[in-house]
């Protein structure tokens, strides 16, 4: 036994008992700004948690999540991992730029997809609909991607199966080429978060325009607003690593709208469809359109007649607003939530002449909502 | 509850050493006892009557073993039944889903089968109590008089769910008489330390890659090597680690377990290669298989026949899975081959060659061990020699070892024993690099630790291995 075997090994035991007493005397937390989740609570005591093994199961989520230090700890983590060259964390690539971008991974329920949405469109008596289905980062940016980077299933594969499975159902809008034209102009994805930025989204709005046959708005009619710089998305918080920066979130709004939202599940009504009092938390891009509601409806009084209704997952919440200048009324579905399946609605609103169905390629194939399309 | 996890390492351990060490001697074993129940119950709250059970039956056993020691025919009913008793619970629990699924498959029958929870650790306690057994009845142990004594030996928590298998008579006398020590105490949880780090930083993360090579769509030939070389590297470094932390732990309260693992990727030959890996499994086997079978000593046909029946055995005792049984017998034929046809020749030739043939058939054996789906071992294997692989040459290696290389490179220096000779050259009779040595090893102890308290924290890939032992 050496001097320096002795010193490490008692050196730890005092580290060992620090933690102990400091998890036991420091404060508990209910929620994780930087993971952006609910911590564990203690775990409910019961004979059958107990004999099931959920009792102790909990208890080690419990110690795991109220660790003393815990953010710093999951920073270590991250810090060690990138220095130690990695550049693929879990489903995250570290591109370069400190961007980064979300794996796409295998596809496993592409026919119900189909399904569902072929379901919608056919229980639908008069409005016309239009399926959107976005590239997401991973696709439009590969050159961004750390060289040698293994990507193994391909969204516009995928996107190709379900155009063509939905020929005839649906008018369905390509809208990569698009992206890829305009992306050296400007960010199209947030560096941290998992979405599109808000030019993204008006990219995607015009070649909806051009595919209902409209003029799309110029982007400089809107009035464009930096609301925050210091968003970090869901991408961030899964790494939890202060390296990685933050975005900016910009916003546009209409001169001309004249808006009346209303929230349909608390009745709550806006004249905007922002909700700057996301901006104050982890989550800033449920600054568009405030979250998450099973029905929104947005009347824009200096809109032209006609209404289009959205069935969509989040990546829509940023594309909306554009669509707000076009139709008088916009319904915003969040199937999740919505029960029953919206066509009945559809069917009984004769304003609604359009309906886009919009999801991102990296979400969809676990979205929630897509069981509740129809 | 495992070793390498928050609740044991700064709850559970903290707590129970202390009121260890505060405890007069006598009350010792108590604390022990207590904890390693709690221990096994946080994991398996239901099961732990069956250890009980499957003790019991072996305390008693060993009991009227003693008391008949003059009548041979009581002393036998006596022996085989709680033989009888210890194999029927471990085949039921561990291989009744098995059995049904191979009867199913060989006759095209349709029978229900069973769904039974594998208890943790059943593979290592039972061959624990089996030896007591067999130990009594040879007569080479004394049988123990105080239930909770014995008791104390299958339970104790450092040694429970992933061993060494501990013999009874490795223990017998600290279980009476505890030798504690500082000296001990500082060693011993040293090597806890090492096993924790091997753990969490080593096994872990190449377990990962492991992973993420095996569900990749497709590979090129050397990610195909790359992978099952990473599982061989894992399985190694989390097996050893856990024994490494039994054996710390045993010594910080006094015991002394045999040793498990000696640099078994360093082995020269598959013969040399069963004396370094899983030492006391294969120690088991032989004392009480291959031995009482008759061994090599009774002609070549029955050599063979006991050959079959060891490896088999150590096979499927792995896991439920007939995977494990062709990766036993894939071992016990090279062995045979070895024993009869190049060992001698073998042993003259280079040491590099040596290494590398023991190397490539340890790897190749664990990429059988590795896949319990034999189905999906069928897909791995034929990459392995370039059928069915992608086209992107060798592009995916790079990217794989490029996202793992401190930690890979890290795994394979500490696998071969070479580094302790380096470390100890450099050091050798220089009194400034025998203290910055000294110096450097503090600091990379604690930032070793905060580096495993973090993965730990982050709840990164953790996996525990052995539930199917």
């Amino acid at each position: 036994m050496t001097i320096s075997d002795r010193v490490s090994v008692y050196l730890i035991c005092v580290m060992i008992l620090v933690f102990t007493a400091s998890f036991f005397l420091g404060g508990k937390k209910e929620f994780s700004e930087s993971e952006n989740r609910y911590l564990a609570a203690f775990p409910e005591f019961s004979i059958k948690h107990l004999t099931e093994g959920k009792f102790t199961e909990g208890i080690e989520k419990y110690v795991c999540d109220q660790f003393p230090e815990r953010d710093s700890f999951l920073n270590i983590v991250s810090e060690a991992e990138r220095l130690s060259g990695r550049k693929q964390i879990g489903d995250i690539y570290l591109c370069e730029d400190k961007t980064l971008i979300q794996a796409y991974t295998k596809p496993k329920n592409i026919e119900k997809d189909i399904r569902q949405f072929g379901k919608l469109a056919d229980a639908l008596d008069n409005a016309k609909v239009y399926l959107m289905l976005v590239p997401t980062a991973v696709s439009i940016h590969s050159d961004k991607l750390p060289e040698g980077a293994q990507t193994q299933y391909s969204q516009s594969e995928t996107i190709n199966t379900i155009y063509q499975s939905m020929s005839g159902k649906a008018e369905c809008i390509p809208i990569e080429a698009a992206l890829e034209e305009k992306k050296a102009e400007g960010l199209l994805y947030y560096n941290t978060d998992h979405h599109w930025t808000t030019f993204g989204a008006y990219i995607a709005y015009c070649e909806y325009c051009r595919a209902a046959g409209y003029e799309p708005s110029a982007l400089s009619d809107y009035k464009a607003e930096t609301v925050t710089t210091s968003f970090q998305g869901t991408l961030y918080s899964k790494l939890c690593d202060s390296y990685f920066g933050a975005d900016e979130i910009v916003s546009y709004s209409h001169p001309d709208w004249d808006l009346k939202v209303t929230y349909e599940d608390s009745s709550e009504v806006s004249d905007t469809p922002y909700a700057a009092e996301y901006l104050d938390k982890k989550d800033k891009y449920s600054y568009f359109l405030n979250n998450i509601h099973p029905l929104i409806t947005i009347e824009n009084r200096n809109a032209p007649e006609g209404a289009v209704a959205v069935i969509k997952d989040s990546y829509a919440n940023s594309l909306v607003p554009f669509l707000i200048t076009d139709y008088r009324t916009v319904y915003v579905f969040d199937t999740r939530y919505y029960k029953g399946g919206p066509s009945k609605f559809i069917n009984e609103h004769e304003d609604i002449k359009d309906v886009l169905i919009l999801y991102n390629m990296n979400t969809l194939d676990n979205d929630a909502g897509i069981g509740g399309i129809y | 509850m495992v070793f390498s996890g928050i609740p044991f390492l700064f709850f559970f351990l903290p707590v129970f050493l202390i009121l260890y060490f505060i405890t007069p001697d006598k009350f010792k074993n108590a604390v022990i006892l207590v904890f390693s129940l709690v221990f096994y119950a946080w994991g398996e709250p239901v099961y732990i009557v069956l250890m009980l059970l499957s003790s019991f039956v072996d305390y008693v056993d060993g009991l009227l073993l003693e008391k008949f020691a003059e009548h041979k025919v009581l002393r036998r009913i006596s022996f085989v039944t709680a033989l009888v008793i210890n194999i029927s619970i471990l085949c039921f629990f561990k291989y009744a889903g098995l059995a049904v699924e191979t009867v199913n498959a060989l006759l095209h029958l349709k029978l229900k089968v069973p769904d039974i929870a594998l208890p943790i650790g059943i593979s290592f306690y039972t061959f624990q109590t089996v030896s007591y057994s067999i130990d009594v009845y040879r007569k080479e142990v004394k049988a123990e008089k105080n239930y909770f004594s014995y008791l104390t030996y299958v339970s104790m928590f450092p040694q429970l769910i992933a061993g060494p298998i501990v013999r009874f008579s490795n223990v017998q006398e600290r279980l009476h008489e505890r030798k504690i020590s500082e000296r001990a105490f500082v060693h011993g949880f040293k090597r806890f330390l090492m096993g924790l780090f091997r753990k969490v930083l080593i096994a872990n993360q190449i377990g990962e890659l492991w992973d993420i090579i095996r569900s990749a769509e497709s590979r090129s030939v050397a990610a195909s090597w790359l992978g099952i070389l990473c599982f061989t590297l894992q399985l190694y470094y989390d097996f050893s680690a856990y024994s490494d932390m039994a054996i710390g732990l045993g010594e910080v309260l006094g015991f002394e377990f045999p040793e498990n693992f000696i640099y078994p990727l360093s082995a020269t030959s598959i013969t040399d290669f069963w004396r370094r890996w899983h030492i006391s499994l294969s120690g088991w086997f032989r004392d009480y298989v291959y031995i009482p079978l008759g061994g090599n000593r009774k002609g070549v046909l029955k050599h063979l026949r006991n050959m079959f029946a060891v490896w088999f055995l150590t096979g499927l005792w792995h896991g439920a899975s007939w995977n494990y049984v062709l990766w036993g017998l894939y071992h016990g034929l090279l062995l045979t081959l070895e024993k009869y046809l190049w060992g001698k020749k073998l042993e003259k030739a280079p040491s590099f060659f040596k290494h590398l043939y023991t190397l490539v058939i340890v790897v190749v054996g664990f990429g059988i061990f590795t896949f319990e789906d034999l189905g999906e071992l069928a897909a791995y294997f034929p990459g392995l020699v370039g059928i069915g692989n992608s086209a992107a040459a060798a592009s995916d290696t790079l990217w794989y070892l490029g996202n793992y290389l401190p930690v890979f490179l890290t795994a394979l220096v500490f696998a071969f024993p070479l580094w302790l000779k380096i470390v100890k050259k450099l050091e050798e009779g220089n009194a400034y690099r025998k203290r910055l040595a000294g110096i450097c090893e503090v600091l990379l102890a604690a930032g070793l630790f905060l580096l495993t308290m973090a993965a730990l924290v982050k709840d990164v890939y953790n996996p525990f291995l052995y539930f199917r032992f």
